[in-house]
């Protein structure tokens, strides 16, 4: 048996590893693909986020959601923390952040533009319909238009994957939700990822799904085109119903309500 | 000075914005010398624009020259950049350094905007923020525990995320009709602990200064 340690001390790296979470959240995939860069085994517990486990309510009092990394019985909430602490706990195993503090500085940056702003736009272009929808569209090219801006001559021009040769942080966050952009795409009948507008993103991002441990990962098609359909058809119903209120940011409300739905109960994009 | 051109640190900021003010307290706290760059946030300059052109947003912390963008992104970089000045992420623990993460995006996530929505919105809406700031408070009471400072003894990272909100406090009771000092009395004393330190007094703006502003935003929108 381990020995006792404080309340909150670091269990030591041995100790076993459980991951709480949903089979078609992005956001879990993120942490399932960076254990498995790193070569840890962990045990994997899938929630019903309809009815979700005391024990992850246990584990995540604040936000009650997945994914959830528990280490040695310390709860570990929110994928990009989770990612951090996992550099942090193992320093000498295939690190995810770069060494340098102005790269490390970007590859945050961009994350946080992942989850804040292309994530967002992308699940308003599912959410929402006619002129909405135009517009989310075009947010989410204008976001993609940054990214490609970055790899064509920016902070990762020349670059195969965001980490360089191997694959980072953002790689893994970016990566793991980009795949919505084609099954979206398919459920919807809008073009998203214009192989011609953003040739580098969508090399990219051919490169990171060729990965073994990202096939590894990511849900198969079908049942991700499945469930985005079915989702889309909730979403729709949801977004009728919340039409007739109008408020100051109308665009923005009708397309975050059917989302924060979406987002609490299954696809976290 | 001849320290700000050794280091090369320049701030891009607005005097009121409480993001902007975790960085001023974060260089502070590090004895790092920097020139603050005050910004009109109303006709944006080119040095900003071309810092910062995805969001075009202050705090921007110019490094030699780089920039690097977002408040908490800010005083990380400053920790690992400048290892040789006191910590404000724990330093070699892990769990640690994830928890006080947590507690800073929790900041993040929640205050500021309820806060806004507190002195924007009336009827239900003004409710529903006014429930929820209360809860807000009550939960970074609850990680702050017994502690001096929420990562413990030393004034750190999260203390940096959510001091400058400090001054906000009179402004978010005045709209919400509520009390910081009775519905959570160890988090008042934490403000008033950490009021105590040069960094933050030097930095943070009167209260009653920030609710003016306030008052002036919503006059200026029309808000009523």
């Amino acid at each position: 048996m381990e020995k006792k340690s404080s309340e909150n001390a670091t269990p030591p790296a041995a100790a076993p590893l459980k991951l709480f979470g949903s089979w078609a959240s992005s956001y879990t995939h993120r942490v399932q693909l960076a254990l498995r860069l790193k070569g840890l085994e962990f045990e994997y517990v899938e929630e019903d986020l309809g009815n979700k486990s005391d024990e992850l309510l246990r584990h995540n009092p604040v936000h009650k959601k997945v994914p959830v990394l528990v280490h040695g019985g310390r709860a570990l909430p929110e994928s990009v923390i989770i990612l951090q602490y996992l550099d942090d706990a193992w320093p000498e195993t295939r690190p995810l952040l770069p060494a340098d503090a102005f790269d490390r500085a970007l590859a945050r940056f961009w994350c946080h533009f992942a989850d804040d702003k292309l994530g967002p736009a992308v699940g308003a272009v599912f959410a929402s319909t006619g002129e909405d929808q135009e517009a989310a569209v075009r947010q989410v090219h204008e976001n993609l238009a940054l990214l490609e801006a970055e790899l064509r001559d920016g902070a990762f021009r020349g670059r195969r994957f965001f980490g360089g040769d191997e694959v980072g942080l953002l790689d893994v966050v970016l990566g793991c939700g980009s795949y919505w952009l084609a099954v979206f795409e398919d459920v919807t009948g809008v073009r998203l990822v214009d192989a011609d507008a953003f040739p580098r993103f969508n090399a990219w991002l051919r490169d990171f799904e060729a990965l073994d441990e990202v096939r590894e990962t990511i849900p198969s098609v079908d049942r991700l085109l499945e469930y985005a359909r079915g989702l889309r058809h909730m979403l729709l119903g949801l977004a009728g119903a919340n039409a007739a209120a109008p408020s100051a940011d109308a665009p923005t409300t009708a397309a975050a309500a059917p989302t924060a739905a979406a987002a609490d109960i299954a696809v976290d994009i | 000075m001849a320290g700000e051109k050794k280091q090369g640190l320049q701030l891009l900021d607005f005097w009121v914005s409480p993001f902007g003010q975790r960085c001023r307290i974060a260089l502070d706290e590090k004895g790092l010398s920097y020139e603050y760059l005050e910004q009109d946030l109303a006709n944006k300059s080119e040095l900003l624009l071309r810092a910062n052109p995805v969001h075009k947003k202050i705090p921007v912390l110019l490094h030699a020259g780089r920039p690097v963008c977002e408040s908490l992104i800010i005083v990380q970089y400053l920790d690992e950049a400048f290892p040789a000045t006191p910590a404000l992420l724990p330093a070699g623990d892990p769990y640690a350094r994830a928890q006080a993460r947590f507690w800073a995006d929790y900041v993040d996530k929640k205050l500021y905007d309820c806060g806004t929505r507190l002195w924007k919105l009336k009827g239900d809406g003004h409710a529903q923020a006014r429930t929820e700031m209360v809860e807000i408070l009550r939960t970074l009471e609850g990680a702050l525990g017994e502690g001096r400072f929420f990562g413990g003894e030393a004034f750190g990272f999260v203390d940096v995320a959510l001091v400058p909100f400090t001054s906000w406090f009179l402004t978010y009771e005045r709209f919400g009709d509520l009390s910081v000092e009775k519905e959570c009395p160890k988090l008042a004393a934490w403000a008033k602990r950490c009021a105590e330190r040069p960094s933050v007094a030097k930095n943070l703006y009167p209260p009653e200064k920030v609710y003016e502003f306030i008052c002036g935003l919503k006059k200026r929108f029309g808000i009523e």
